[in-house]
């Protein structure tokens, strides 16, 4: 009998230590496994104090969907970024904590490891993980104190837990490098677009004219049509480009006399002004209205714009300036000059780019209704 | 006894060894330094200060990069290409230049560098992600053509009228090999650096002059491809 009441002690005292150990250990997070990503999306880099694990997704996803990240606990991250929308919330410009609208348009999260690594519409945060927190104190966007939110996250159980295990500590670095985690998880590659990559399906013929004027640079002297998107939307990606600055366009929104600084603000450089991050096309069909100020409502607004709408600055791309698809001089208007018939078969391809199994995949979804 | 003896021997050889590999270089570190050029002058940017060679107006610069591939370097009969060896050469930083750093090639000294200014057919033709080679990219064309080789862009200013100006130059056929012999004292020193100027006024004023007005923009046209071809061709020369 002494000897199981021995026994017993040393197994209560090896529990008790294990469990003492494991909350102070360095957690040990589970790499994400399956993860892989399309060839032709080509190289991404995660930041090696950031590896992807289960757990840093897990808290991210939490975190992003949890109105506690805002001053007055009504905001989330996925009040603006809503994952139906491709995580747009449908608006030109989401509304201000103080009764106003915000600067710039919502942005659709998608394929972030890809492309331009500069984020928000100016690139003025040049990591995932130093985007994630800039949000969360903007006065006007969730207007939350970050010490503030340190103590919330701290006093729950849970959060302590889901911490623990991802990183360590609560602190406003793990909290940033998970949301970062959950957004860099957020992948689309199930489009028809992706399966006609993969030779798993067709386009219409309606829509395979509408590829190859995506990817032409008109050229009238070899009577070569093209809609000039690949001039500033990458092939494949179909986001800004990843070297330096390129993924940044002036596409010809405004004239110099009312030209907004965009990327100038960033840089310095007179050369950025006008400057605005060229945004994913995937799942444009669903993340209307366009543009960084949000202000055509519809696909066809766009074209309409690029067609014939452009308005000539002096940091405009020459790209744009120089491509149309007519031969003669154009008569007081700037832009692309293609038929109707044109015009429709690129949206009939945008289309191509909507992935319905990205739209309502249950991980990206919010943890706090029903499943976790 | 014969045991230290033979150990001896064995730790006299070892030494022997490499006393006599440390004398001899095996490997040479090489650094390619390409420096952008308007004529004699660094490259600038964004501003009107450069004449339209044939013709009227002055223009300006926004883009100039290019593809240099299959760098190979030869010592004599002996030669070293460099794996997978596809750079994006662009020069819009402060000191308008460009390096490559070869930091082994396994020559004891080099005396001829070689290169393409464009992209050989085989990866002009693949989707593959291959050095600077990316699909993803601004180079990345028309996939029936391949990537573009050599972009400047920029505008050609006239009184008030400025127009654009876009030069994209590809196709297989206009890869230009170019070859430079070093001068034998040229890579004495512990960390050798070859300069090279790269001088964009040869790409409209080499072979053949171009007139901006009169051709503003060249994309998939073969016989205005071709003419640039040539000129740049001619636009990288070493720097003493």
């Amino acid at each position: 009998m002494r000897w199981v009441l021995l026994i017993l002690a040393a197994a209560g005292l090896a529990v008790a230590g294990w469990m003492n150990w494991d909350r102070t250990r360095h957690p040990v997070a589970t790499p994400i496994a399956d993860f892989s990503a399309p060839f032709v999306f080509g190289r991404f880099a995660v930041p090696p104090e950031n590896p992807l694990t289960e757990e840093a997704f897990a808290l991210g996803r939490h975190l992003f969907y949890d109105p506690i990240l805002s001053g007055n606990n009504q905001v989330s991250c996925a009040t603006c970024h809503v994952q139906a929308l491709a995580f747009t919330d449908g608006r030109a410009k989401s509304p201000s904590l103080s009764g106003g609208e915000l600067d710039f348009s919502a942005m659709s999260l998608a394929n972030l490891l890809w492309g331009q690594e500069r984020f928000f519409w100016d690139g003025r945060a040049t990591s995932l993980e130093e985007q994630a927190l800039i949000p969360i104190q903007h006065p006007d966007e969730m207007g939350q104190d970050i010490d503030a939110l340190m103590a919330e996250l701290e006093a729950s159980g849970t959060y302590r837990r889901m911490f623990r295990q991802a990183y360590g500590a609560v602190t406003p670095e793990n909290t940033a490098k998970a949301l970062a985690t959950f957004m860099r998880m957020l992948i689309s590659s199930e489009s028809k677009y992706d399966k006609y990559l993969r030779g798993e399906a067709r386009l219409t013929a309606q829509e395979e004219h509408g590829r190859k004027l995506f990817m032409a640079h008109p050229d009238t002297k070899v009577s070569l049509r093209g809609g000039n998107c690949i001039d500033c939307h990458s092939q494949f990606l179909t986001s800004g480009f990843r070297d330096a600055l390129d993924g940044f366009s002036n596409n010809g929104l405004d004239p110099d006399d009312t030209l907004p600084d965009g990327l100038m603000a960033v840089t310095g450089n007179p050369a950025h002004k006008g400057f605005f991050k060229v945004p994913t096309l995937r799942n444009i069909a669903v993340t209307a209205p366009y543009m960084h100020d949000g202000r055509f409502e519809t696909l066809e607004d766009v074209m309409a714009h690029y067609n014939d709408g452009i308005v000539v600055s002096d940091t405009l791309s020459p790209l744009i300036l120089e491509a149309d698809n007519a031969p003669e001089a154009a008569k007081g208007t700037v832009g692309l000059r293609m038929t109707p018939e044109e015009i429709q078969a690129i949206i009939a391809f945008l289309h191509t780019l909507t992935d319905e199994a990205f739209l309502t995949n249950p991980k990206f979804s919010d943890p706090f209704e029903g499943g976790s | 006894m014969r045991l230290i003896l033979g150990l001896l021997a064995v730790a006299a050889l070892i030494a022997g060894w490499f006393l006599l590999m440390s004398g001899q270089r095996k490997t040479t570190p090489i650094t390619l330094t390409f420096h952008a050029h308007m004529g004699d002058e660094p490259l600038v940017y964004d501003q009107f200060v450069y004449d339209n060679p044939g013709g009227g107006g002055q223009f300006r610069v926004r883009d100039f990069r290019f593809y240099l591939s299959n760098l190979s370097l030869t010592q004599g009969e002996k030669s070293y290409a460099e794996p997978d060896s596809y750079h994006l050469l662009r020069f819009d930083n402060e000191d308008k230049t460009h390096s490559i750093t070869l930091p082994e090639v396994p020559l004891k000294s080099v005396d001829t560098v070689q290169f393409l200014i464009g992209v050989d057919p085989a990866a002009n033709g693949s989707i593959e992600v291959r050095g600077d080679l990316d699909p993803n990219s601004q180079m990345a064309w028309n996939w029936e053509v391949g990537y573009k080789f050599v972009v400047v862009e920029g505008a050609l200013k006239q009184g008030d009228d400025v127009s654009p100006l876009v030069y994209h130059v590809g196709f297989s056929e206009n890869a230009r090999e170019v070859e430079f012999m070093l001068p034998p004292d040229v890579l004495v020193s512990d960390d050798p650096e070859v300069h090279l100027i790269v001088d964009l006024a040869k790409f409209f004023d080499g072979t053949a002059q171009i007139d901006m007005q009169a051709l503003p923009s060249v994309k998939f046209n073969r016989a205005d491809a071709e003419i640039l071809a040539d000129n740049y061709a001619i636009m990288i020369t070493l720097a003493f």
